[in-house]
């Protein structure tokens, strides 16, 4: 729509750099932070790249601990979280699975009807799901603290599951609605004809054409289920069930932490959904603005 | 009349409509009800009854009306909470909506290989953990090793480093950046895809009649992008409403209480000793009200109702 002039192109190819620029800014101060010691970073405060990189940092992490590295050879402190990697790693790892397969499989049953059969209460559920969707987490966190502490549920990765798929499962539904809404129902009334029970066309007809509207819906809930830090952070506060961003938290008030040691942590955070962000790029496009406004 | 053959498994028997849809919802009425729709109740329940430590530890929640908005209409960092949050939202929204239609057109310019670049790039703040974001801009921030001042300073920009975060009159802009760069992609995505629905007839029909790109983009573009603008007003107003762990990385609420916002506030009186769950209760239904406000709007004038 704008006339492709040399000097316009010129500004376009600029305006591009600079966005990309942004984009990439935290990207590259995570990697550069997280490669290069504590040491390098204080000794020239005004350097852009450091003279010297290495990989201690993340070595102290995979090794709990125990292999301090040249760079951690001196530190007598190092935070008991930092040592939990694994266990957070396989709990946030845990909690994103379950949460992605509770909302696909409770999701997909309500949006099924939700799109297909118009009764009032179904109309009035939808409206609710998009309603429930702009509850913050921080008005459902202080009543569920007391709730689970009252059951004793404080400090399992059973709780957070539950949290977190009740809390995700409106969003689900607004994503998956209009997914079975689009798949023509003339499939259905056919292989109802011939036999097929109402479930039946939904497992065997419905579900197997609707796959990339799943794969929209779980990429989108397996991402924001392991960037969650609300609902572990307040009923999950000892180590044994901490999920990765709860461990990056707690790391926030520690005077004693370094920066490289908290960005090589957050570039491990970070790494398994931009990797899935990277692959599954269309579903991602898809699913969240199908979920904004309905296809 | 059902002509399923009757083989005894249960899902070959056939229910009505009703009943089918009433099955279906069943695990989301469940959990709507148990994890969205009680906690909300309970937290107005906590928010007029006087519920501490001593109190959780005991079990008993003596009621005591209207205390907790008392007191919380009487502290003046409830107030500076509130000011910060609605500045934040301000910044951060107006930004995101003006940013969000020119990126959106800048990689729909596919004749230009930088754009197709961007394109490329755009989805990636979205996949970075939000408390990872935070404490990778309070690295970008630091006064004495950050990355920005060693950017500018190798630009020759500045000649002293600046405190970007832990300065009371520039940290709550410098955490509305972060912010803003995470959620940024949601809102180009969605223009970027509106962009696609507008007929490329409308541009052809206005160059033929001489009208100028500005005037097209006035008077075709942004008119036909409204709804869209709308949907993003909305959803990314009621979400920065609530925003916590940028402030949690960055500038845990300070220095002093510059950058206080609601959720933050809620928060720490209710975790942090004296540990008050009955006015941090109080505090966070004054923002689910705030956040209840825009819902309500979204569902009745924006998102397309339920006839999909």
């Amino acid at each position: 729509m704008f006339a492709t002039s040399r000097t316009n192109r010129l500004l376009l190819h600029l305006a591009n750099v600079v966005v990309i620029a942004f984009i990439l800014l935290p990207l590259a101060a995570v990697v550069i932070g997280s490669i290069q010691s504590e040491k390098a970073l204080q000794a020239d405060t005004r350097r852009l790249m450091p003279l010297e990189f290495t990989l201690d940092n993340f070595i102290v992490i995979f090794s709990k601990g125990e292999q301090k590295g040249r760079i951690y050879e001196q530190a007598t402190y190092l935070p008991d979280n930092i040592k939990s990697f694994y266990a957070a790693f396989a709990n946030s790892t845990v909690v994103a699975i379950s949460v992605t397969f509770l909302t696909l499989l409770f999701g997909s049953l309500s949006a099924y009807t939700i799109a297909r059969q118009r009764f009032r209460w179904t109309i009035f559920l939808m409206q609710a799901n998009i309603v429930a969707r702009f509850v913050p987490a921080i008005v459902l966190m202080i009543p569920l603290y007391i709730v689970m502490r009252s059951l004793g549920q404080l400090n399992s990765l059973s709780g957070v599951i539950i949290a977190e798929t009740g809390f995700l499962l409106p969003y689900a539904i607004l994503i998956l609605a209009p997914y079975f809404d689009s798949i023509p129902s003339e499939l259905e009334d056919a292989a109802r004809i011939d036999g097929c029970t109402r479930f039946g066309a939904f497992l065997r007809i419905v579900l197997p054409l609707s796959t990339p509207g799943l794969a929209a819906c779980g990429v989108i809930m397996f991402i924001i289920s392991w960037h969650e830090l609300l609902i572990p952070l307040i009923l999950n506060a000892r180590p044994d069930f901490m999920t990765l961003p709860v461990v990056i938290a707690s790391l926030v008030g520690d005077v004693h932490v370094f920066f490289n040691l908290m960005m090589a942590i957050c570039l491990l955070a970070l790494a398994p959904t931009v990797i899935l962000v990277a692959l599954l790029q269309k579903y991602v496009v898809q699913g969240l603005s199908v979920g904004a406004v309905k296809g | 009349m059902s002509v399923a053959r009757h083989d005894g498994r249960w899902f070959r028997r056939e229910i009505s409509a009703g009943g089918f849809a009433f099955f279906m919802n069943l695990p989301t009425m469940l959990c709507l009800a148990l994890v969205l729709a009680y906690p909300v109740i309970y937290a107005g329940y906590l928010s007029v009854h006087r519920v501490g430590l001593a109190q959780l530890r005991r079990g008993e929640f003596p009621f005591n009306g209207f205390d907790n908005f008392e007191r919380l209409f009487e502290d003046r960092l409830f107030w500076v909470a509130l000011k910060n949050t609605f500045i934040f939202t301000f910044i951060t929204v107006g930004a995101e909506v003006i940013l969000a239609v020119l990126i959106a057109l800048l990689i729909n310019q596919s004749s230009i290989w930088t754009s197709r670049v961007t394109r490329f790039l755009i989805l990636l703040p979205y996949a970075i953990p939000p408390i990872a974001n935070g404490l990778i801009w309070s690295f970008i921030y630091s006064f004495q090793f950050g990355f920005l001042n060693r950017i500018l300073f190798s630009a020759g920009v500045i000649t002293e480093p600046i405190n970007w975060a832990g300065n009371p009159e520039t940290a709550l802009y410098a955490v509305t950046v972060p912010y803003i760069w995470r959620t940024l992609p949601f809102a180009i995505l969605l223009v970027h895809a509106a962009l696609q629905g507008i007929p490329r007839e409308l541009y052809e029909q206005a160059a033929v009649d001489g009208a100028t790109a500005w005037q097209r983009f006035w008077r075709i573009t942004l008119p036909l992008l409204r709804p869209i603008i709308a949907v993003i007003l909305i959803l990314r107003t009621s979400f920065a409403f609530a925003v916590f762990e940028e402030i949690l990385a960055i500038t845990q609420g300070g220095p002093g209480d510059a950058t206080w916002v609601a959720a933050w506030y809620s928060y720490k009186v209710t975790f942090s000793p004296p540990n008050n769950f009955g006015m941090g209760s109080a505090s966070a239904y004054v923002l689910a009200l705030l956040i209840g406000a825009m819902a309500l709007i979204y569902v009745r004038f924006v998102y397309r109702r339920v006839t999909l």
